[in-house]
């Protein structure tokens, strides 16, 4: 890898990784994970830089590399993911402690890794089924199901007030540079 | 009304690991990512040309494995390596390099050399123990089972200089040759595929032969410095071993920075050179001063046997982890971590009841990590 390639890539990944760490952070809802998994794709987009740089839209390229990582991983087991190097990371406390939040988040940390890296990129990244099902790798039925599953089990964890259907509108679109809507998306 | 709430949840969720302090590391992804892409050049290389060599040479039998061609000739390789004891040490390094690091695990040991161990690229030294590498398939790979290194592939793409009397082998950017009978060996070359120095024949060639001179004086289960250890482990239980060490040259001696406990087969894999089992720890021994100041994060402390120390749980769906972090403890920086839920002794209790920090002076070291 010659030094003008090194650069480009530390400049462009550089730029992406508080848009990756946040992603990330979403995935995983573990920061050390988060690094972890960040750290992961940071490599992948190395080996693979070439195609990254030339891709019409580097950025959802570098989000679909780590959404894979994140359902590889989880696939053969987070634990077998070993940070060395005796770092610690802490996140600080969440300011929302309420039951209902609570459940909710359990909830979604207990969903298989596919489905919640579905409603990741459906809520957070805001991305519609087709580009979701893109990046997952299946087809767009694929992704309602597992979206639909995975609203289902959110809403059982909520308890029966919620069990009855979704509704409601959208919250705003998050400003994530490597999710569409962001600024910096081309 | 749910997709409204699964929205603020992610957005909160983004919003906490934003805040939290980053540890991901570019250079580190250069680093991996090129060590992935030689392995990947490694099992994708070999012109027509070589290849036909190759082909020319099982038909003459010269290839080790092959029917005709025997096993090397004196010792067998040993069956595992005993993690508390260098196997291996460099008898010869060009001029302006020395040893970085080394590790032991029971299948493998391995050694870097160069100028800094963040140089972008040095000498890799791994060794297999007997039964870990086999030559396999039409094409004539390489393949090393040990699960602790990726893509362990590597297509021989042509005879190399013999090394020790043993025939040798050039797969891709390594120099490979079976060091003894039934064990093999590979020594990574610090030239990058794809940059400029490549193309440089002359330079190739001039890297090659220090690879051979340096494969030629490498020295198997000869006397080394000694492995110490700058803390000591007491009253565990009798079936817990040291499985695995990484360690750093320190004041004449090999000190082991990080080392890792296990009973049998570990069971979380490998990596970066130590192997992991449920359940047991694995620690980090450094130089405070070589910490990040950073070491241990922002966590409330609290004080264990004397010592400032962040002892921090992790759960993540049935998973779980416990780590015990102190930046400062009798002038070394520690870092111990468990993973799963029922560990025998818990990380408090290991660092209070059976760990002792022998401080930063290596006179008072020792080569038993378990007393």
């Amino acid at each position: 890898m010659s030094r003008s390639r090194d650069a480009e890539y530390t400049e462009y990944v550089s730029a992406r990784l508080p848009s990756l760490r946040r992603l990330a952070a979403v995935l995983c809802d573990d920061g050390q994970r988060a690094d972890d998994l960040v750290q992961a794709t940071l490599t992948t987009i190395y080996v693979h830089w070439g195609r990254v740089r030339t891709a019409s839209h580097p950025d959802a390229y570098a989000r679909a590399v780590l959404v894979r990582e994140f359902i590889h991983e989880r696939r053969s087991a987070w634990v077998q993911r070993v940070s060395l190097g005796g770092r610690v990371t802490d996140s600080p406390a969440t300011a929302v402690d309420h039951d209902t939040a609570l459940d909710l988040r359990a909830a979604v940390a207990a969903l298989p890794a596919r489905q919640r890296a579905t409603l990741v990129l459906r809520f957070f990244c805001d991305l519609n089924v087709d580009q979701s099902a893109e990046i997952l790798g299946c087809s767009p039925g694929t992704v309602k199901s597992q979206t639909a599953r995975a609203l289902d089990a959110a809403r059982k964890a909520l308890g029966p007030a919620h069990a009855a259907g979704s509704g409601g509108q959208p919250a705003a679109a998050a400003e994530h540079q490597i999710c569409p809507g962001g600024p910096g998306h081309d | 009304m749910i997709e409204s709430q699964v929205r603020a949840l992610l957005a909160e969720i983004a919003d906490g690991g934003e805040a939290a302090l980053s540890q991901v590391d570019v250079q580190l992804a250069r680093r991996r990512g090129r060590a992935r892409l030689r392995w990947r050049r490694a099992c994708m290389a070999g012109t027509s040309v070589l290849a036909a060599v190759v082909v020319a040479a099982l038909v003459v039998g010269v290839l080790p494995g092959r029917p005709g061609s025997g096993p090397p000739a004196g010792p067998a390789a040993p069956r595992q390596f005993n993690p508390l004891v260098p196997y291996l040490s460099f008898g010869w390094l060009p001029a302006g390099d020395s040893l970085l690091a080394g590790g032991v695990r029971p299948e493998a040991t391995y050694l870097t050399a160069g100028r800094t161990i963040d140089a972008p690229s040095t000498w890799d030294l791994v060794v297999y123990a007997a039964g870990q590498c086999h030559l396999t398939g039409p094409a004539r790979e390489l393949k090393c089972s040990t699960p602790a290194l990726e893509g362990l592939t590597a297509r021989i793409t042509g005879r190399a200089p013999a090394v020790g009397g043993h025939r040798a082998f050039w797969a891709g950017p390594y120099l490979v040759w079976p060091y003894a009978r039934g064990g093999w060996a590979g020594l990574l070359l610090p030239i990058s595929y794809g940059s400029p120095k490549l193309s440089d024949a002359a330079k190739r060639k001039a890297a090659e032969r220090d690879a051979v001179k340096i494969a030629d004086h490498v020295r198997y289960g000869a006397a080394t410095p000694p492995l110490v250890f700058a803390a000591q482990l007491t009253r565990l239980p009798s079936r817990w071993r040291v499985s695995s060490v990484y360690y750093v040259p320190d004041a004449g001696v090999l000190r082991a920075s990080r080392f890792a406990l296990g009973t049998g087969t570990p069971d979380l894999g490998a990596d970066g050179g130590l192997e992991y089992q449920t359940n047991l720890p694995y620690f980090s021994v450094t130089d405070p001063v070589a910490s990040r100041r950073s070491f241990c994060g922002k966590s409330a402390s609290e004080i264990i046997n004397g010592y400032w120390v962040v002892v921090t749980h992790q759960v993540a769906g049935t998973a779980s982890r416990q780590n015990l972090c102190a930046a400062s403890a009798d002038g070394l920086a520690l870092y111990i971590s468990e993973f799963g839920a029922h560990p025998p002794i818990n990380i408090a209790s290991l660092f209070r009841d059976h760990l002792r920090l022998l401080g930063a002076n290596p006179a008072n070291w020792t080569r038993k990590p378990i007393g």
